[in-house]
């Protein structure tokens, strides 16, 4: 399965500046665990720790809220992940 | 039933055929809480004031600082040092001096926050911390005031409009604390998302178009793009669980 997950703003200092990177597996969870693959500073800017994602992390599947248990969400061919960071200020 | 001076001053908007004199009338009637006069408060407190709500309540227990002059648009260099919502209610009054423009210097807490928007029609969320837009978020759902949320850092904003019961709500994502932190920001960011917020604001008053509900709207101005994130009631979430949804 290829997935393609785009890089939140902040988080394309980790990538190389790339604001999308393919992936391949079969859950959200799994994808993120190529990215890291590919970008280990990406686990730092996603993860509190092993499977738990940081609280300012908010995941999208095709443009829906992946919310709650994101990793867990079965992805297919095509599908896209959006990663982006809560804001609060104001 | 509008004034002939209101008709004149309003002619612009009245003639948008969604608003009209009925739309103007309510908007004339109706009574909004915008809690916080920073960054997004001061575009928010100008258009509304500027569209003729009737009654704004502008609540902030702050005092205008140097750093703040490059968003907070309400605020000038003569205002450094006095409480934000009087820096705010002299301005607003010069704008349009048939507003009811009234200014508490509180600090919002759990406990006065129900006493606060006490009476309004719409919660509007500037505020710069998670912990109060939870409060306020709380106090929607439980009040059943539409609550009107907008967040901002560095060049991105995002705008969301709940209606408490109906749609899904600020905390219906909650994973847990965030860390309270000093956040960046440019003028022009506040601007578009307050822009947006008193948007959503004025068409829920009216009665009119589609409201940013299930629907998160996010900004970035970097790449000017606006991306927009479905969102769903979450039946477990400690605010709105036990409210009914009806989407």
């Amino acid at each position: 399965m290829v997935v393609k997950v785009h890089i939140h703003t902040t988080h394309r200092q980790f990538t190389n500046g790339s604001d999308v990177v393919a992936v391949e597996g079969n859950t959200v969870g799994e994808c993120l665990n190529h990215l890291i693959k590919q970008f280990p500073g990406m686990e730092k800017a996603l993860f509190a720790k092993k499977d738990k994602l940081l609280n300012t992390v908010e995941v999208y599947l095709n443009h829906a809220s992946a919310y709650p248990n994101e990793l867990l969400k079965p992805v297919k061919d095509g599908d896209q992940i959006h990663l982006v960071v809560m804001l609060t200020g104001g | 039933m509008l004034t002939p001076s209101e008709r004149e001053r309003y002619d612009r908007q009245i003639m948008i055929g969604e608003i009209g004199q009925e739309g103007q009338g309510k908007l004339k009637r109706s009574r909004v809480v915008i809690a916080g006069a920073g960054g997004l408060g001061s575009p928010i407190a100008i258009y509304l004031t500027a569209a003729g709500i009737g009654t704004i309540r502008i609540i902030d227990h702050d005092q205008v600082a140097l750093s703040n002059l490059n968003r907070q648009v309400l605020h000038w260099e003569e205002d450094v040092g006095r409480k934000k919502v009087d820096s705010a209610r002299t301005k607003l009054r010069n704008l349009n001096s048939t507003v009811d423009i009234q200014a508490m210097a509180e600090t919002i807490t759990e406990k006065n926050a129900s006493e606060l928007v006490d009476g309004c029609d719409a919660i509007i969320d500037a505020m710069d911390n998670l912990p109060t837009r939870y409060i306020l978020n709380r106090c929607a759902v439980e009040k059943k005031i539409p609550f009107f949320h907008g967040a901002v850092n560095g060049f991105e904003g995002r705008v969301l409009t709940v209606i408490p019961g109906e749609t899904a709500c600020l905390r219906c994502m909650y994973r847990g604390l965030v860390p309270q932190e000093k956040f960046p920001v440019i003028g022009v960011v506040p601007a578009v998302i307050g822009s947006i917020q008193a948007t959503e604001v004025i068409k829920y008053l009216a009665g009119i178009g589609k409201l940013l509900t299930n629907r998160l709207l996010i900004y970035d101005g970097l790449k000017v793009t606006f991306s927009e994130f479905r969102l769903s009631k979450n039946p477990d979430c400690d605010h709105c669980g036990s409210l009914s949804g009806k989407e």
